[in-house]
C-alpha cells in the first residue's frame, strides 16, 4: 500500500509537559490517558474531543508529550488545566512547551530538565 | 516586543489555603510568574508583609468579606496603607455596588452566583469609572464539572461582554487555595479563551493590569499622582523637570 501523502496528513502540535505529583510521586501511563480523556470527554465533549485529537504520546517519569490537532492546541491546554488529580494524587500539569515535530519537543523541552519536585525548593536559588 | 511579566494576583497562603507563602512562591517561579500577591481574608489572621523569597515578588494583600456595605468602607480604609491589593469578595447586589463605587478597591472578585453573572451595565460603568478591577476567577473552571462548569463560563461570556463594551479592568486568576492549584500563565489564558477571550486581552489581564494596580499602590520617588509621573530630564536641560506622561 501507498503511503499518505504528505498534504492529506494531519497538522499536529507536540506539547512537552511535566507532571508535578502530592509527595514526587510517579504516575502511571494509564492512570493519565484515563484522566486526560475524562478530563476531555467532560470539558469538549464527544465532538471536541474528536476535533482536537489528543493524544499521550509517550509518558515516561512524569515528563511526556502529547500530540494534538494543529489548530486546537488552546483547547487541549485547557482541557490539561481542569486536570487536578490522578488517582487520588493531586497532581499539576504544566505545559513547557509546543512544537511541531515531537524530536523538536523532546531535544527542546525535556532534555535534561529535571521534573519540579514540590518537597525540595533548593532550585529557585539557582 | 519585551516578554510580558505574568501576575497571579489571588492566591490564598495558610491559614487560609493549605501551603506556606515559601512554597507558593516556589511554584510559581517554576510556572513563570513575575510575582504573586497573598490575599488572605481578613479577620483570620494579619495581612501578609511583601517580600521577596528568592528573588520571587510576594505582594501583600487583603481580602475583604462583608455582608454590610457601610462596613466595607471603613475596612478598605484601614487596609489602604499598609497593603499593595486590595479585594472585596462581592456576593450581594448591595456589596458588589458599594466595591466597585470604592476607588480605593483594587479588584472585585465572586461577584457572580449561579443564578447571575452578579454584572450589569450599571455595576461596570462604575468599576470601569473608579477604575476596580473584575476578577475571572478560572478556578472554578477547572475544579467544577458538568452543569457548574457550563454555568461559570456562560456567566464569565456576559462578563466579557461588559467589560469590552464599558471598558473595564480586569483581571485573570487561579484563585488558588494551594500550590497545586496555581496554573501556568498560558494555562489560564487558554481557560479564558473557552469564554471568548481573545488571547492579546488575556495577556492584558495578567500582565498590564495587574502592573498598573501594584504601580499605583507603590508609588516609586518618580510618582506624583494618577497619570502623572516624573520622566529624565532631556540631556543638556539645566533644570529637570515634571514632564506629564
Amino acid at each position: 500500500m501507498k503511503v499518505l501523502p504528505p498534504t492529506m496528513r494531519e497538522n499536529k502540535r507536540y506539547l512537552a509537559f511535566e507532571l508535578i505529583a502530592e509527595g514526587n510521586s510517579i504516575i502511571s501511563r494509564d492512570e493519565l490517558i484515563r484522566e486526560i480523556f475524562s478530563a476531555s470527554g467532560s470539558l469538549l465533549g464527544d465532538f471536541g474531543s474528536s476535533e482536537c485529537n489528543i493524544w499521550l504520546f509517550a509518558f515516561d517519569n512524569n515528563k511526556g508529550v502529547i500530540s494534538c490537532n494543529r489548530e486546537h492546541v488552546s483547547q487541549a491546554r485547557a482541557v490539561m488545566a481542569t486536570i487536578t488529580n490522578v488517582k487520588g494524587k493531586r497532581v499539576l500539569f504544566h505545559v513547557l512547551g509546543v512544537s511541531g515535530t515531537v524530536l523538536g519537543a523532546t531535544k527542546k523541552y525535556l532534555e535534561g530538565v529535571d521534573v519540579f519536585n514540590p518537597e525540595e525548593q533548593s532550585h529557585i536559588n539557582e | 516586543m519585551a516578554r510580558p511579566v505574568f501576575y497571579d494576583l489571588n492566591v490564598y497562603s495558610a491559614p487560609e489555603g493549605k501551603n506556606t507563602i515559601e512554597e507558593l512562591a516556589a511554584f510559581s517561579s517554576r510556572l513563570e510568574f513575575g510575582g504573586i500577591a497573598i490575599i488572605n481574608p481578613s479577620g483570620s489572621s494579619q495581612p501578609v508583609k511583601a517580600k521577596k523569597v528568592h528573588g520571587f515578588e510576594v505582594f501583600s494583600g487583603v481580602e475583604v468579606r462583608v455582608d454590610n456595605p457601610s462596613r466595607l468602607h471603613g475596612m478598605v480604609g484601614k487596609y489602604r496603607k499598609n497593603t499593595d491589593i486590595i479585594v472585596v469578595r462581592g456576593g450581594s447586589e448591595n456589596i458588589n455596588r458599594a466595591a466597585v463605587e470604592n476607588s480605593n478597591v483594587d479588584i472585585l472578585c465572586g461577584f457572580g452566583s449561579m443564578k447571575d453573572n452578579g454584572l450589569n451595565h450599571v455595576l461596570a460603568k462604575s468599576a470601569s469609572d473608579n477604575n476596580v478591577a473584575i476578577s475571572f476567577d478560572l478556578g472554578e473552571v477547572i475544579v467544577h464539572r458538568g452543569g457548574k462548569r457550563v454555568r461559570t463560563l456562560s456567566n464569565f461570556r456576559k462578563d466579557l461582554a461588559l467589560v469590552r463594551k464599558y471598558n473595564v479592568p480586569f483581571i485573570l486568576t487561579s484563585n488558588a487555595r494551594s500550590c497545586y492549584d496555581l496554573r501556568a500563565p498560558r494555562e489560564l489564558i487558554a481557560l479564558a479563551g473557552l469564554f471568548g477571550m481573545t488571547k492579546e486581552e488575556a495577556v492584558y489581564g495578567l500582565s498590564t493590569i495587574p502592573e498598573s494596580i501594584i504601580s499605583r499602590n507603590r508609588p516609586s520617588s518618580k510618582y506624583v499622582f494618577e497619570g502623572v509621573e516624573i520622566v529624565d530630564g532631556m540631556p543638556g536641560d539645566a533644570t529637570v523637570e515634571g514632564d506629564g506622561q
